[in-house]
């Protein structure tokens, strides 16, 4: 009896020690043990106990693009230029701007990510300060060297795939722009809503096709435009396109996944509220608006320097379409014809930009 | 009464064995889609934590038509190891409501190693989500059980 108990038992081990030995998986990188052949051939989806189907959806991302940036800390300076206001004022000034600089902060919190949505919410701080050479002699020249423009934003993308090949995008921005003090906000109801939709197709995962319309700001002042987003990578992976015109286009070079080159430009832009502080502007004014847009054509090295963590060095010129001002807010379009309160020529300097930044997964 | 004790220690470390084999946490092992479907990954278990290897690869070749390495791994040491075999999930442990915690995932595309989260929905499916630092900054990819049709 008890023979049999003892046969029973070291049976019972043995077949233990086999059921675990038979696991042949390494957990070194390699082969191992394994023999692939039996997980290649066609495979199906179980589907007991599923919960949410078996529908595929495309990805946000492209391979080979650059990455995300969750965090970002930087610095931006242009060097100096001239101001030239017009005729619309009694005489004709220029000012010398000796330098526009200022902190650029961002960080996006991705909400829901998930395969069949994500949603990141952002938010963004810039500001430029200007030297004014003799603290400036039109108006806005002056009102510019007493207080610094800045632009306090809130952002929510939203990526939803609807298969394997198609996804819509959805991006709207919520900026309060103006020469407010951190001391002294300026009031919500001048926040800047910019919207955009896309529709786009992902025919592979080296491509990335939409297009859409955009409400948008980037023009200095309130427009409606189409836009295209473009996205590539190499079949080697060694160069690619990331575009979202007419807002930016880059030429990238990759080096490494921790290396890459872009080359381009960027149109930035904003409307910006004027307090009109002490009646610069004389008294009649009591609702201006800085139309600013300007293209950035540059260069920008981006590399890790620690794991997550990357810098990103870019310098360009910097070329203004626009430095006007308005009173009040409302649709010109590109062939509206109101008058601005004031026009200004800008010279075109050089700029540079140093950033870090914490990148997604 | 020694020949009871010695039977009775013998039964019991046979069935913690069989136990050990079944826990709920081995409900993670076995072969995973995950959603980029360019990959297949076998989930083991391993000395009591989970591993995932990549068994497939829908492009297993490069464009010289020579197989994968993890030419982007940081560590040079490790760029001529090929992707096929690859592990890319490690030393997870099951910690209870269908969650396996403390390991880490590898991203071949861009060479990184995430923190790691896998939460599995149902039978066949998880949630794997790679983070930074702290979960709000990560992503969540969801992978689908297969089986290979014989």
């Amino acid at each position: 009896m008890v023979g049999r108990y003892l046969w029973a038992s070291a049976f019972l081990s043995v077949l233990t020690f086999f059921s675990v030995s038979a696991q042949n998986d390494s957990i070194q990188n390699g082969e191992g043990e394994i023999d692939f052949s039996q997980f290649a051939g066609e495979a199906e989806v179980s589907t007991e106990n599923l919960k949410d189907g078996i529908k595929r959806f495309c990805t946000a991302k492209i391979t080979g693009i650059s990455p995300t940036k969750l965090i970002s800390l930087g610095y931006d300076f242009q060097s100096g230029y001239s101001l030239e206001a017009n005729e619309n004022l009694p005489t004709s000034l220029i000012d010398k701007i000796q330098a526009t600089h200022g902190l650029r902060l961002a960080a996006n919190f991705p909400v829901i990510s998930r395969n069949a949505i994500t949603i990141n919410l952002g938010l963004t701080y810039m500001e430029s300060n200007y030297a004014i050479k003799n603290g400036g002699n039109n108006p806005l020249s002056y009102s510019l060297n007493q207080s610094a423009l800045r632009s306090t934003g809130i952002n929510l993308t939203v990526f939803k795939p609807i298969n394997e090949k198609h996804f819509i995008l959805i991006n709207t921005s919520h900026d309060l722009n103006g020469d407010y003090r951190l001391n002294e906000w300026q009031n919500p109801k001048y926040i800047k809503h910019s919207v955009l939709g896309v529709f786009g197709w992902k025919k592979h995962d080296r491509r990335q096709f939409g297009i859409g319309v955009a409400r948008t700001y980037r023009v200095g002042e309130v427009n409606y435009i189409p836009v295209i987003l473009y996205n590539y990578t190499s079949r080697n992976g060694k160069w690619g396109i990331e575009s979202f015109l007419p807002a930016r286009f880059h030429y990238r070079r990759t080096f490494s996944s921790r290396s890459m080159l872009f080359a381009g430009f960027e149109l930035e832009g904003n409307s910006y509220r004027l307090k009109n502080r002490d009646g610069v502007f004389t008294n009649n004014f009591s609702n201006l608006e800085l139309r600013r847009s300007e293209l950035r054509f540059r260069l920008v090295y981006e590399r890790s320097i620690y794991k997550f963590l990357w810098i990103s060095i870019q310098a360009g010129y910097r070329y203004n379409y626009k430095f006007n001002v308005d009173e009040g807010e409302f649709f010109r379009g590109f062939f509206g014809k109101q008058e601005f309160v004031m026009e200004n020529k800008l010279t075109n300097p050089f700029y540079t930009n140093i950033s870090l930044n914490l990148v997604s997964p | 009464m020694k020949r009871s004790l010695f039977i009775l220690l013998s039964f019991l470390f046979s069935a913690c064995s069989v136990l050990s084999q079944n826990s709920p946490g081995d409900a993670l092992t076995g072969l995973w889609l995950p959603s980029c479907g360019k990959a297949r990954v076998n989930i083991f278990k391993k000395e009591g934590k989970y591993f995932g290897k990549i068994v497939w690869l829908r492009e297993p070749n490069n464009e010289l038509g020579k197989p994968k390495m993890d030419k982007n791994n940081a560590d040079e040491s490790k760029r001529s190891l090929p992707l096929l075999g690859y592990l890319l999930l490690k030393d997870f442990d099951f910690k209870g409501d269908n969650t396996w915690e403390d390991g880490t995932i590898y991203d071949p595309e861009n060479g990184s190693t995430y923190s790691c989260t896998i939460k599995m929905i149902d039978s066949n499916t998880l949630d794997v989500r790679g983070y930074i630092g702290l979960s709000v900054f990560g992503r969540t990819d969801t992978w689908t059980r297969i089986v290979i049709k014989k």
